[in-house]
């Protein structure tokens, strides 16, 4: 063989296989400029592909996360401003019985009107719900945490009362019976047997529905929150034995030095639930403070994610625009010369004779 | 020397000019032909002075030959594995159309991003666990997940049993072209025993070794009357004197999980898979049994771990304070016949069964609830159930489930991804693997096919057709065909000069 030697049929196609590979390569780089990524990334990734999918499901991890700390903002947002105006109405009820104690009148209605409407707003406040649970619920927030204690059909906290109270003095405090009980008897009551009405197995069977556990949630990855309090709480059980002593007691037959020692009782009471009110409170701030530290970290996370994926899957735009140039640049010279290689052949210029 | 003997040279240089003019044209009329290798007239003086065309050369270069039909043969066997791997790949390929730069992650429908779209939907479900859309919703991403394992498993079944045709096709391609060779090569081996111009049959031959070596690697030796033995590049004898082998194999329709083809044998010795003594390395023949044999199984075994590895994290416990002795039973995901858990070791074939479980699925009389409470393995049992008070907001069971997905598990080593790993990074690593493969195939195809125009390039270079220099050969033999015509004017009046002398 002659190094010098071309055969004919080379010549003629000698050009394809570069103008095929040309335009394959012009028609994969049309889609990357136009998306901004590569054409067909599982190939151009090869064994990367597992890693930038593990990115983007994470991406997508956090996105979820933080979407669903929507919600757990909201439940706690909604627990927060519930416990706030119950702390308010704690608040108007000791002012309300300090200015009783100092009038001095003890006849009227004042102390009951007092303790069956923080009662009331007590009750409608545990039971606010948020997305359809109830917030003071615990993980059972598909039921009320708390019965109408003033049903017409009288609840089982108001029965339970009852029959305690009958059980100390014969009498209902309604019945006139009631007007010879002392302030130190009554002392002994409220500290005793009505006090046990607001705690362990009879606070869960006639008052509370709630479960003591709380119902948590992850707000990032691996960081799991408790997203509810719930109506089991210390400061549920002050305040709603408060205000049960005020509503019960406080306008009944009952003497003027048994009243007093009822709005004695009732004082410490208020101002203890206050204070386990404020600390739960405080508890539901915390964790609202960590969904959004949760949801400034997962962004910035998102951020650097977002980043890996864009240097595994992005093409250099200019790049790709000055290879777009060379592409076409190469395809039209290699069909000039394919034209003229074409025309190049002797007998085009043998003289005809 | 006399006038005469004039007229003889004469007359041969008009034979000779002849000859030479019909190799000419025979080689301008194949100057496109692929395959064809050009002649070349042999001129010699003859005994009286003038010129014969001796003989006709074929210029052929069986070196280069042997070049063009290896790197075939490998380019082959790269297309037939890419062309499987590229349809695999499909089932986990990532959308371009997945603009990062608006941060949508539609990952494709991969089972890896699939099992991230379950994980997702369970973060939802725990955010708001009463929320039977939210449940929904986790059983729906569920559904996905096992469709996309169906699917992938339905793949590499669809593929294998492809690959299975094509080998059948190509073996009874190999039979026909064997058949043909021996037919052409008799004919070489009678023409040149009688001195025939064999050209034509010997481009035949080289033309269907070419083709043969298509279907199946192969090499070559001449031998001394001229016929060509074929060997497979391991070894095996194809065609030896006159005789042709024949490949047998018989063909599997349907190729589950686990099933393995037939092997192609030449003789009753196997030369494709694993038991082969000596197996074929190139042609599509090679590149087929691979695929269907080896990569797309394997790909399979990885898709039948991740199957029974969800099966096992989503698996229920007994939940019983005082002794717990029931055993572990499937829970969301689950698979016909279940009785208990599936060892990593006997998974073959879950990718394609695996389903959601009907009792947790309302489209199939199941209930939602159990999702968020367990019992979905044994509904009314309470030894299953999670959350026995039916708390609304409970999420001890969803974050289980969630913990499940990012747990060590268990793996069969043999699926080729290591033996223990969680669930989400196996999946994620099974399409590294496939895309990997993916990636090396196309790579090398695009190498093979290189080498093989280049080495086309330099056998055609070699021995093909140069229009230019036939042109100037033919003016040449004009030339000297107006010569000679004159010459024998010439001579022809000489005569005249004389007889008219006298």
């Amino acid at each position: 063989m002659t190094a010098a030697f071309v055969s004919t049929s080379y010549l003629g196609t000698a050009l394809l296989p570069s103008i095929g590979q040309a335009q394959t390569a012009l028609a994969n780089l049309e889609v990357e400029e136009s998306t901004g990524q590569y054409a067909d990334l599982g190939l151009q990734l090869g064994d990367q592909s597992g890693y930038e999918l593990s990115l983007k499901n994470q991406t997508e991890l956090l996105q979820t996360l933080t979407s669903g700390n929507n919600l757990v903002t909201t439940n706690l947002t909604t627990s927060q401003d519930a416990l706030n105006s119950l702390l308010t109405d704690a608040q108007n009820a000791v002012q309300g019985l300090t200015a009783w104690s100092s009038a001095g009148t003890t006849s009227d209605a004042t102390l009951q009107n007092l303790g069956v409407n923080a009662l009331q707003s007590l009750i409608a406040t545990t039971n606010t719900t948020s997305n359809g649970q109830y917030v003071f619920g615990g993980v059972n927030s598909g039921v009320a945490p708390m019965a109408d204690y003033f049903s017409s059909t009288p609840s089982a906290a108001k029965t339970a009362i009852d029959a305690a109270f009958q059980t100390a003095f014969g009498c209902l405090p309604t019945d006139a019976a009631a007007s010879t009980i002392t302030a130190p008897q009554m002392q002994t009551f409220l500290s005793g047997p009505f006090a046990a009405q607001f705690s362990g197995a009879n606070w869960t069977s006639n008052w509370s529905s709630a479960s003591s556990v709380d119902a948590s949630d992850q707000i990032a990855p691996g960081e799991t929150i408790d997203t509810s309090t719930n109506a089991n709480q210390p400061g549920f059980q002050q305040l709603a034995e408060g205000y049960a002593m005020l509503a019960e007691f406080g306008g009944s037959q009952l003497s003027s030095a048994a009243q007093q020692a009822v709005a004695a009782a009732a004082t410490p009471l208020i101002t203890q639930g206050l204070n386990s009110m404020t600390a739960t409170e405080a508890g539901v701030g915390a964790s609202l403070q960590r969904v959004t530290e949760a949801n400034s970290s997962m962004s910035s996370q998102m951020t650097i994610l977002q980043t890996q994926i864009g240097n595994l899957d992005n093409v250099n735009a200019q790049a790709a625009a000055v290879q777009l140039n060379t592409l076409s640049t190469q395809l039209q010279t290699a069909y000039e010369l394919t034209a003229q290689l074409q025309r190049l052949s002797l007998a085009q210029y043998l003289p005809v004779s | 020397m006399s006038l005469s003997v004039a007229y003889n040279i004469i007359n041969s240089a008009f034979l000779s000019t002849a000859a030479q003019s019909a190799v000419i044209s025979s080689n301008i009329a194949n100057a496109s032909t692929p395959g064809y290798s050009r002649e070349i007239a042999n001129v010699l003086t003859n005994s009286y002075g003038g010129s014969d065309v001796a003989s006709v050369t074929r210029e052929a270069s069986r070196a280069l030959l042997e070049q063009v039909n290896a790197s075939t043969s490998q380019a082959a066997s790269e297309q037939a594995l890419a062309t499987g791997l590229a349809t695999l790949a499909q089932t986990v390929s990532d959308s371009a159309s997945s603009a990062s730069a608006s941060g949508s992650t539609q990952n494709g429908d991969s089972p890896s991003a699939m099992l991230a779209n379950l994980q997702s939907a369970l973060t939802t479900y725990e955010a708001s666990p009463s929320d039977a859309s939210a449940a929904q919703a986790v059983v729906t991403a569920a559904s996905n997940l096992t469709a996309s394992l169906n699917s992938g498993a339905a793949t590499v079944q669809q593929v294998r049993e492809q690959a299975d045709s094509d080998m059948a096709s190509s073996v009874s391609t190999v039979n026909s072209l064997l058949n043909q060779f021996s037919q052409v090569d008799a004919t070489i081996v009678s023409g040149l025993a009688t001195g025939a111009n064999v050209s034509g049959a010997e481009d035949t031959r080289d033309s269907i070794l070419t083709q043969l070596s298509q279907q199946i690697g192969i090499s070559t030796t001449a031998n001394a009357n001229g016929s060509t033995s074929i060997y497979t590049d391991s070894g095996v004898t194809l065609y030896q004197n006159g005789l042709a082998s024949t490949l047998s194999f018989t063909p599997t329709p349907t190729l589950t999980a686990g099933a393995s083809g037939a092997a192609v044998t030449v003789d009753g010795v196997p030369i494709t898979g694993a038991s082969a003594p000596m197996a074929i390395q190139s042609g599509a023949l090679a590149g087929l049994a691979n695929l269907r044999d080896t990569v797309a199984p394997q790909y399979q075994a990885q898709l039948d771990q991740i199957a029974g590895g969800l099966v096992n994290a989503f698996a229920e416990t007994d939940q019983s304070t005082t002794a717990p002795g029931l055993p572990p039973l499937p829970g969301l995901f689950t698979y016909p016949g279940a009785t208990g858990l599936p060892a990593t070791t006997a998974m073959t074939g879950l990718a394609n069964v695996i389903e959601v479980n009907a009792n947790v699925d309302p489209s199939q009389g199941g209930n939602l609830d159990l999702l968020r409470d367990g019992g979905i393995s044994d509904p009314g049992n309470p030894a299953y159930t999670y959350n026995a008070s039916g708390s609304a907001s409970y999420t001890g069971r969803i974050q289980q489930m969630i913990g499940a997905i990012t747990a060590t598990q268990p793996f069969d080593p043999s699926a080729g991804l290591g033996s223990s790993d969680n669930l989400g990074d196996y999946s994620n690593a099974s399409v590294s693997w496939l895309q990997g493969q993916n990636q090396q195939a196309s790579n090398q195809v695009d190498y093979q096919n290189s080498l093989v125009a280049q080495a086309t390039a330099a056998l055609s270079n070699a021995t093909g057709v140069n229009l230019d220099t036939e042109m100037t050969n033919m003016l040449n033999i004009e030339n000297s065909y107006t010569t000679t015509a004159k010459l024998l004017t010439t001579v022809n009046d000489m005569f005249t000069a004389l007889i008219n002398a006298t």
